[in-house]
Order: C-alpha cells, then sequence, then structure tokens
C-alpha cells in the first residue's frame, strides 16, 4: 500500500500542491506569531534582567487597585529615602520618579506622536550601579532647566547638546536645556520611548508629585545576600509599602511583560486559528474529491484484496504527507514572517533592542502537529468514505454526486447553528468571551453542515442573472456551480468566514462611527475639542496640562472651555474607569441627561453615577458608597447626581476637586470649548489655536473634524484586523481555485463535447469564470448573513457603552462583493484556460 | 462479392455534389521507428443528402479519417473540405464555429451535457452560436425522434437509447451541412439501436440531411446508401446499397 500512496502523491503533484497551501499559510501565520512572542520575549526577559542588575531591593507602595491585570500604585513619600538609607546591610539607596512627558523635535512634534512608544519623563539616577543609563555626550543634569534626553530622541527629532527643547508635562510647556544624551544599557531608548531625563526635584514636580517617590532601589552592602537587605528593609517600612528583592522585581517585570505580549499573542493566533479552521474547509473538500474521482481505484484495489483499513491508511497517510510538507514549509515561512513582523514593529518606532529570532523546540513541534493534525482530521472522512467502497463498484460506474440531503444533515446543521447563535447572544450579555468565540465557531459549523442543503438553490439563484445575461455559457455556468452541492457548498463556506468576519468588522465599524456621531451630535454643545496627542504611558497618564484649559477660559473669543480627565479607581470593590469634569464648565457643554441631584457642586467626597449602574447596584441618590484611589486609599462618596448619559460619561463621573485630590497626576485628555455667540467659527479657531500651539501635538478640531479624527482612529483598528483576517480569505480563495481544477479534470469528457458540439475556448473560458464567480458570490452572501447577524448581536450587547446606532454601510458592503467576484475571476484564470485546452479528442474518446 | 466493392477510387468527383470530403489525407503519430500511418493517403468524398458508412477493422484509421473530415483533429498533410471550407486554413476559433454551425455529432458514449436538460442539450449547439432556434424545424425533428414528453429530462433520468435520440436531435436541430456518427449503436441494444438507424435513415431521406457514420457493425452498416471500406488508413474499395450479409463477407475478405 505505501507504494501505492507514494504512487497516488506523485501522481497528483499539482493539486497537492494547492491543498499543501492551504495548510501551509496557517502553520506560517501561527509559527510566525509564535517565533515573534518568543523572540520579544527573550528580548525583554533580558533587557530587564539588564536593568535591573545592579538592584538588590526595592521598595514601594503596596498596590490596592488593579487594572487590566496591571497593578497600579501610589507613591511612597521621600522622607522614607533616609530611613531605608540607614538600614542595616544597605549600601545605597536612589529614589525612582518616572511620568508622562513628551520631547518636542526640532520639527515642533513629539518624538512619539499618536499610537506606539510612549513619551516618558524620570528622574537623573546618579548611581551607575542602579542607573541603566550611560551617557554618550555631555553630563547629568543638575538643576532646575536641565535635561538629559535619550540617544533615539536626539537622532530622531535632530536635537542635539547644549541646544534649547520643548517638553510637554502637567505644568505648561517648558523649554530645557539638554545637557547630556545617553543610552539605555545598549539600546538607543528603551522600546522606543522617548525620555526626558530631570533633576529629582524638577522630575516630582514636573511628571509626578513634589515629595513624593515611585519607589527606592537598593544597592546593598557587601558580603549582603538580596533576601537579607530585603528583610532588614521591610523591619523599618511603615504600614503600606513593601520591599522586594531585585530578583523578585525582575521577575515581576518580566511577568507583566510577558502577560501583555501574551495577550497580543494570542490576539494573533485567534487570526491563525481561523486562517487554519477556513484550511481544513479546502482539505476536507480536496480529499473528498480526489477520493469520489478515484473511487474506481479504490473498489479495485478493495476487490484484488486491499482491506478496508489498508484503503484508509493509504489515503490517511497521502494526508500525512501533505500535512508534514506543509508543517515544514509552513515553519519556515513562519520564521521569515516573524522577521518581517520584526522590522515593521520599528517601523512603527516600536524599537526592540537587537536579539536573535527564537525559534523554540515548541514551535517547531507546534507547527508539525498542527500541520499534520488538521490535514489527517479534515482528509478523515473522505478517506472513511472512500474504505467503504465496494469491491464490486470496481466493476460499474461509480457516481460521483451523492446528494447532500438528508434530513439529518438539517436537523443537525440547525440545531448546530441555533445553539452557536444563542451562545454568542449570552455569551455577549453576559460579557463571556469564551461563549462569544464558542458561539461564533458553532454558528459557522452549522451553517457549513447546513450548506449542501442550500447550496443547489443558492447557487441557482445566484445563477440566474448570469444565465439570462450570458446565455447559454451562463447557464451551463450556474448548473456546475449546482450540480456537486457538497463540494459548492465547503468550498463556498470557507469563503463564508474570512468574509463573514471582514463584513462584521466592515458593520460594527460603520455603526461605531456612527454613534460617535451621535453622541458628538446629541450630547456636545460646543463647537471645537482640543484633543492630546496620545501619550501612550500607562492609564490615567498622559494628555495635555490642565494650565491649557485655564488659558483657553482667558481667551476672549471662547465663552467656555473644560478638561475632561480620565482614570481608575475602585468602587464598591471592582476596579472601574472614572471620569474628572468641572462641574462648573461641564454643564453647558455637555447634556449628560440629570436625572436626579445636581453635577455643579460635586465636591471632593462626591460621585455621580449612572442610572444604569443604580439600578444595577439598587442605589439611591444621596447614598454613600465606599471607594478606593491607588494614591490616597479607601474613602466613602456620596452619590450627588444620576445622569442616563452613560454611553458619552462612563458609570461614574467626580468632580475636579474629588479627582485632583485623589490622583497624583493630572491631566486633561481632552478639552471641550465653546465660542462665544458672535464673531465667526474661523476666527475663534485661529484664536484657540494660538493659545493652543504652545502644546505641541495637541490638535484643535471643530465638531466635523472631530468626528473624522475619531472615525479614523476606529477605521486604523479596523485596518489592522482586515490585515490579519486576509490570510483567511486569500485561504479561501485558493479553495476556489482548487475545487475548479478538480472539477475541471473530472469534467474532461463533457469538456471535450462541449468544444466538440460547437463551443469556442473563449466561451469554455467564460463559463468557468461565471463558476467561480457563482460560487464566490454564494460564500460572500453567506458571509454577509453571518456578519449582519454577529455585528447585531454585538452591537446590541454594547449598547450600554456607547454603541446606540446600528449601521449597515451598503457601500462597503457592496464592494466586499465586487472584491469577491474579481478575486474569483482571477482564481479561474489557470483552471479555465486549462479547461479551453481540452484536447477534444481524447475526451471523447470512447476507449 | 460485387465487383463494384473493389473496384479503386478515382480522383475525386467535382465536389459540386459532395457534402464533405478529403484529398489526399494523410495523419502521421510518432516519428522514426514509432510512426505509424493512420490515414494514409485517404481521398474520399460524401454526397449530400446521403448516409454513408465508413467501415474497417479496428486500427483501420476509420475514427481518424471522421475525426479529422470533422474538424476534431488535424492531417499531417493533404485536405479536408465541408461545403466550399478548406479546413486547414481555419484556425481553432474558426473550426470551432464551423462545428457549431455546419457539422453535427452522434457518439457511441451519448456524450449529453449533464447539467443541461433534454431539450436545453437538443438546442446547445443553436445557443453556443447565440441564435433563435428555427422552432418548426426543431418542434419537427423533437417529435420525429419521439421526446416531446422527456424534454425536461435530465440524462441521468433518460434511458441509453432515449440518450442516444437526445443526441442524434442534437445532431439535427442547427440543420448541419453534415453530421457525423461515431458507432452510434455501439452503447445500446439492438431495439434501440435499431431504432436510432431507422431516426438516422429517415433524417436522411425525408428531411434532406448528410450522415456519415463510423461502424464495425455489417447491421448498421446496412442503413446507409454507401459503405466505405478502410484498411491500414487506406481507402479498399466501398459499396453501394448495403445489405448486413454482403457487408459481413466483404469484411471478412478484408481482414484475412
Amino acid at each position: 500500500m505505501w507504494k501505492v500512496t507514494i504512487k497516488g502523491l506523485l501522481a497528483h503533484k499539482g493539486r497537492m500542491v494547492l491543498t499543501a497551501v492551504a495548510v501551509l499559510l496557517g502553520v506560517a501565520f501561527m509559527s510566525g506569531v509564535q517565533v515573534l512572542g518568543d523572540t520579544l520575549n527573550q528580548t525583554f526577559n533580558s533587557l530587564f534582567a539588564d536593568i535591573n542588575k545592579g538592584t538588590d531591593g526595592y521598595v514601594r507602595r503596596e498596590a490596592t487597585v488593579e487594572v487590566f491585570g496591571q497593578k497600579v500604585r501610589g507613591r511612597v513619600d521621600e522622607s522614607l529615602l533616609p530611613i531605608v538609607r540607614q538600614v542595616d546591610g544597605v549600601a545605597e539607596a536612589q529614589g525612582n520618579v518616572q511620568g508622562y512627558a513628551s520631547v518636542i523635535g526640532s520639527n515642533g512634534k513629539p518624538i512619539n506622536d499618536g499610537q506606539g512608544s510612549p513619551n516618558m519623563g524620570m528622574a537623573w539616577d546618579p548611581s551607575p550601579t542602579l542607573s541603566p543609563w550611560r551617557l554618550t555626550e555631555g553630563r547629568a543634569p543638575a538643576q532646575a532647566g536641565e535635561i538629559v534626553i535619550d540617544k533615539r530622541s536626539a537622532d530622531v527629532g535632530k536635537l542635539t547638546l547644549g541646544t534649547k527643547a520643548t517638553v510637554l508635562t502637567k505644568d505648561a510647556p517648558g523649554q530645557f536645556t539638554i545637557v547630556g544624551i545617553a543610552r539605555f544599557g545598549t539600546a538607543d531608548s528603551p522600546a522606543g520611548a522617548s525620555v526626558a531625563i530631570f533633576t529629582l526635584p524638577e522630575a516630582q514636580r514636573l511628571v509626578a508629585q513634589p515629595g513624593q517617590l515611585d519607589g527606592i532601589a537598593v544597592v546593598a552592602g557587601p558580603g549582603v545576600s538580596q533576601e537579607q537587605v530585603t528583610a532588614n528593609i521591610a523591619k523599618a517600612l511603615p504600614a503600606g509599602t513593601e520591599a522586594l528583592t531585585g530578583k523578585a522585581l525582575t521577575k515581576e517585570n518580566q511577568s507583566d511583560i510577558q502577560k501583555s505580549l501574551a495577550f497580543f499573542n494570542t490576539f494573533l493566533l485567534v487570526f491563525a486559528a481561523i486562517a487554519l479552521f477556513v484550511g481544513s474547509f479546502i482539505i476536507y473538500n480536496t480529499f473528498s474529491i480526489i477520493v469520489a474521482q478515484r473511487g474506481k481505484e479504490m473498489a479495485l484495489l478493495r476487490a484484488i484484496g486491499a482491506s478496508r483499513g489498508q484503503v484508509l491508511r493509504s489515503i490517511l497517510l497521502e494526508a500525512a504527507v501533505v500535512g508534514l510538507i506543509a508543517g515544514a514549509v509552513g515553519l519556515v515561512t513562519g520564521i521569515a514572517l516573524s522577521i518581517g513582523l520584526k522590522s515593521a514593529l520599528s517601523a512603527f518606532g516600536i524599537d526592540l533592542p537587537s536579539g536573535s529570532i527564537v525559534v523554540t523546540s515548541g514551535t517547531v513541534i507546534t507547527s508539525f502537529v498542527v500541520g499534520v493534525g488538521i490535514t489527517l482530521a479534515s482528509a478523515f472522512f473522505p478517506a472513511r468514505k472512500a474504505s467503504r467502497v465496494p469491491p464490486v463498484a470496481a466493476m460499474r460506474d461509480v457516481a460521483v454526486d451523492s446528494s447532500g440531503t438528508s434530513r439529518v444533515r438539517l436537523v443537525i446543521g440547525v440545531v448546530v447553528a441555533v445553539l452557536g447563535a444563542a451562545a454568542l447572544v449570552g455569551g455577549l450579555s453576559r460579557g463571556e468571551i469564551s461563549y462569544v468565540g464558542l458561539g461564533v465557531l458553532l454558528t459557522f459549523v452549522g451553517l457549513a453542515v447546513l450548506g449542501p442543503l442550500i447550496a443547489r438553490p443558492l447557487s441557482k439563484l445566484i445563477g440566474r442573472p448570469v444565465a439570462r445575461l450570458r446565455g447559454v455559457t451562463g447557464q451551463l455556468a450556474r448548473n456546475n456551480a449546482a450540480r456537486n452541492p457538497k463540494r459548492t457548498a465547503s468550498t463556498a463556506s470557507a469563503l463564508m468566514i474570512g468574509l463573514g468576519l471582514v463584513a462584521f468588522i466592515v458593520i460594527f465599524g460603520a455603526s461605531a462611527k456612527a454613534s460617535v456621531g451621535q453622541i458628538v451630535d446629541e450630547n456636545f454643545k460646543g463647537d471645537f475639542v482640543v484633543r492630546a496627542s496620545s501619550g501612550g504611558g500607562p492609564p490615567g497618564q498622559g494628555g495635555v496640562s490642565p494650565k491649557l484649559t485655564a488659558q483657553l477660559n482667558q481667551t476672549p473669543e471662547v465663552e467656555v472651555a473644560t478638561g475632561i480627565r480620565f482614570n481608575f479607581m475602585k468602587v464598591d470593590g471592582g476596579a472601574t474607569q472614572v471620569l474628572g469634569v468641572d462641574p462648573v464648565t461641564v454643564t453647558p457643554l455637555f447634556d449628560i441627561g440629570i436625572v436626579g441631584g445636581k453635577v455643579s457642586d460635586l465636591d471632593t467626597e462626591q460621585i455621580a453615577v449612572s442610572k444604569q449602574r443604580m439600578e444595577d447596584k439598587g442605589w439611591k441618590l444621596g447614598d454613600t458608597v465606599p471607594v478606593e484611589f491607588a494614591d490616597t486609599g479607601a474613602k466613602t462618596f456620596t452619590i450627588a447626581a444620576v445622569y442616563t448619559a452613560d454611553q458619552l460619561a462612563g458609570p461614574y463621573v467626580i468632580g475636579h476637586a474629588a479627582y485632583d485630590a485623589n490622583f497624583a497626576d493630572v491631566y486633561d485628555f481632552q478639552v471641550y470649548v465653546a465660542r462665544k455667540a458672535g464673531g465667526s467659527d474661523a476666527d475663534a479657531k485661529a484664536a484657540i489655536t494660538k493659545v493652543v500651539s504652545a502644546y505641541p501635538g495637541a490638535q484643535v478640531e471643530d465638531r466635523a473634524e472631530f468626528k473624522q479624527a475619531q472615525a479614523d482612529q476606529i477605521n486604523q483598528f479596523l485596518g489592522l484586523i482586515t490585515v490579519m483576517l486576509a490570510f483567511a480569505v486569500i485561504i479561501s480563495f485558493f479553495g476556489i481555485w482548487n475545487t475548479l481544477a478538480l472539477s475541471i479534470i473530472e469534467r474532461k469528457r463533457e469538456l471535450g463535447v462541449l468544444r466538440a458540439v460547437g463551443m469556442t475556448r473563449a466561451q469554455v473560458r467564460a463559463s468557468i469564470r461565471w463558476e467561480s464567480v457563482i460560487i464566490a458570490l454564494q460564500g460572500t452572501a453567506l458571509g454577509l448573513v453571518v456578519g449582519v447577524f454577529f455585528s447585531w448581536a454585538v452591537v446590541r450587547a454594547l449598547k450600554s457603552q456607547g454603541f446606540t446606532v446600528y449601521s449597515l454601510p451598503l457601500v462597503q458592503l457592496l464592494f466586499i462583493a465586487v472584491f469577491a467576484a474579481l478575486a474569483a475571476v482571477a482564481m479561474s484564470v489557470f483552471p479555465a484556460r486549462r479547461a479551453a485546452r481540452q484536447d477534444v479528442l481524447l475526451a471523447i474518446a470512447t476507449e | 462479392m460485387s465487383s463494384a466493392s473493389s473496384t479503386p477510387l478515382l480522383p475525386p468527383p467535382p465536389a459540386a455534389a459532395a457534402a464533405a470530403g478529403a484529398t489526399v489525407a494523410t495523419k502521421v503519430y510518432g516519428s522514426g521507428e514509432n510512426e505509424v500511418r493512420a490515414l494514409d493517403g485517404v481521398t474520399v468524398s460524401f454526397a449530400a443528402r446521403a448516409f454513408t458508412a465508413i467501415m474497417g477493422p479496428s486500427g483501420s484509421g476509420k475514427s481518424t479519417l471522421m475525426h479529422c473530415v470533422a474538424g476534431l483533429d488535424h492531417l499531417t498533410s493533404g485536405e479536408v473540405f465541408i461545403g466550399d471550407t478548406v479546413l486547414s486554413t481555419l484556425n481553432d476559433k474558426q473550426l470551432t464555429t464551423l462545428r457549431r454551425d455546419s457539422v453535427g455529432f452522434i457518439f457511441q458514449a451519448f456524450n449529453l451535457v449533464p447539467t443541461l436538460n433534454a431539450e436545453e442539450n437538443i438546442l446547445l449547439p443553436v445557443a453556443l452560436a447565440g441564435r433563435k432556434p428555427d422552432q418548426a424545424w426543431v418542434d419537427h425533428v423533437i417529435d420525429t425522434v419521439g421526446l416531446r414528453s422527456r424534454l425536461h429530462h435530465r440524462p441521468s433520468e433518460l434511458s441509453g437509447g432515449q440518450q442516444q435520440r437526445v443526441a442524434v436531435a442534437r445532431a439535427l436541430a442547427s440543420r448541419p451541412t453534415i453530421i457525423f456518427a461515431d458507432e452510434p449503436t455501439g452503447n445500446l441494444d439492438s431495439k434501440s439501436g435499431a431504432d436510432i438507424l431507422s431516426f438516422m435513415r429517415h433524417a436522411v431521406r425525408e428531411l434532406d440531411q448528410t450522415i456519415v457514420m463510423v461502424t464495425h457493425d455489417p447491421m448498421a452498416a446496412s442503413y446507409s446508401d454507401r459503405v466505405v471500406f478502410l484498411a491500414d488508413g487506406r481507402i479498399d474499395g466501398e459499396m453501394a446499397d448495403p445489405t448486413a450479409d454482403r457487408v459481413l463477407s466483404r469484411l471478412r475478405r478484408l481482414e484475412a
């Protein structure tokens, strides 16, 4: 049987290549993500080990608030520093301060503008043992007004030693003399961040809090172990602070970055899994067709004495070989892909310390296991079917098509699809992401099971205009698309998955944009928005200095300006986002639908809560709720107002008084402005822009521009996801090529007859082309149905998050269909050419 | 047996009365030691409005002759013509159009298009040409072969005899200059085969069609007006108004 298998494989090299491509692309995607993840992990591990090399112990506040798995810590008082220095075994101790500061390049723009690496400010650490910074030029900052910047910022921003640079902080924009340029260990900057390094007191004032430190790094004396010095320090610490060893700190840093990398990796792996899932349809289809075409050969083998098991094994062996090749080539392609991804990241400004690509044995093993596993699993059912061909079939013509119209199929398909839809909707409303994933998967599987039942009528329906317009050529295309419902269905199903997800993203994005627009229209009563360049720092950090809002309020053209702050806190034991508003200036600019109490007098111990949250929690106006801040600890707040516009304001709003009293770092992330009545928009905008120009990176937008900017951000995200889905879509289009190529082999005789009775080559090609288009449009139609359903379910579930509008972007959806049709035409080129070249005589030969 | 049967064919008669024919047609497969001369200087003409049978043992070149005259295959040298058209002057597209408009085919294996129903198969050549069928003629053909009640059936729902009747109707539908039939009864039982042959003879005698049929069955040949014998790629005589017995004994002599 070995010989038969190998011969079979060699005889069908072409189709095996196409089949392998279907798995290969998925495996490449997967292994590429794994290699990238491992490489980044190792890079960061050694980076942190390097940074903390000289640190034997670390003192900091205990964490109380956790946001997205990241602990948010308050600061420690600098009076702790001399205490720590006195502790037995401590050779040296230095305070750390780090926060948001944005260095402006010589072109007047922030070094890192928009998304990407953060802009940071910190204090110069004079200890060469503790600090990873190494000066390449100049000296350390010695007094206020002096900074050291990282070498990357100097290079990118064309900033030179001795010149002055603008730095944005929570204070008004300032001019600083660059007295030094430094490298971070062996890198020009920590992962592409721009860094301004001040003297400790100035760093405290500009990026943190006067008199406060983020933490204290400690070097142990000779012969004192990390554990010992840490234990000694712990005894001297007040309640609410903690000490840990340098090793533990490194481990913690590493595991934190691993967590966020793992999130990123999982995100990418989901798309790799989608690509593999789509690929499995192609393999299933290919083996089904091959087995059907070779039914007679199988029967002959059985007739001359091969057992069922032997036939089954021979086909599975064939699948294993295909899977093995796909796994191997996929792995190599994946490694190349990861190198490409890494350079793509640095093109985005995320500069990674150089490090060699890490290919673990895990990656190699999973590539092969997944490559072979998926191929075997997909080929199993076709193989089993082949093994059941009775030996007598060798003596008669094997019927190719077994129609897929069984009642069992209908019942199973409907049950699975309904279960999937229910899991999806249920999972969304309960916020259970795993149910959502399962629901999506089951919906696709259910529809794929139902596929053969609907493929015939759907092909007929889609093909109707083709048949009408293109005459007999179109009619043949339509009939051919409908003749093997199973084959057409699995080809179309593969496409349904990729395009369904793309359609979902498109509709979701359109709804998001429409919802944002509606919120702006309905709730925002001002004229302009000042948007800070996103600093990319930790939550709550970055934005523009509150000083800008004050300046705007003094501008004659401005009626009122209000700054909105954004951070995280604990309310009633749960971590949540919170907005900080100025009670006086916010009211004329925003209508958040107050239904009880007043916002205008929110004081330092009051909170406004959304009506939805009030109902969920069973609170009443005037109730007190326990809250907790990372910086100031537990408090008790009184509910002073209730509002309905939670899609705008989220569940909780506090006044600036409470915000500034409890958050150490105060920035406005957006400033909303209403101009004075009279005068023109243009004049007002010019006046505002003049004030804002002192804060590079901040942008003045009118209502339309603001809406557009929000839409652009959404589009950018959607674009990224669409690119990720491209793999799955490409694979599914290969599936069309594959199916057509295999079908044409089967139709040799028929094509010969058509050519004999007068079909021109052009007509043959047109017919195949239209068949391809009909199959593709079928997948597209199913995909659009799925996309509409998914997006409806998600938008509905996110209603309270601000998704108030469900919008169907018909033009874009039509574009998907047109794209699918054109891609289908491209995929049909080679099969059609082959069909047109079919030798007429060979086809009609009787023997 | 008959003296006429052994008379060598004279140089081609003026083409006026011929629907199709070949002049010194030669077809060579392979080269060197593997060279096979399937046709070796065949000159023959097929009269219009006549039913001609081509007979000969296996490998005599009868199918090759038919394929070349029908424009399905190319000669190595020599000429074939259909009506006034010399086929070697045509490119693939012109040949295809010629087949579509001027030639009908009936194959041994029926060779209907499985995805089209009987009526669509019958009208296929007309539809490929993008023309409207001559409905009166098509109706007449359909009634003649007795398919009226089966028009909307797929080939898989028809018996072999019915399928071949569809094929005959398809060949007739566009009123071609000439119809080629390749062992049309080879896959049929004798009753269905006789029916088909009767239709074909009817088409020639009553409907003024021209049919050339390749067969090795003397019984089938007896329906024709004239039998042309082929051996080793050469014309080996002919017979007018054949009967099954005369053809059989002529064949025996040929094979001896």
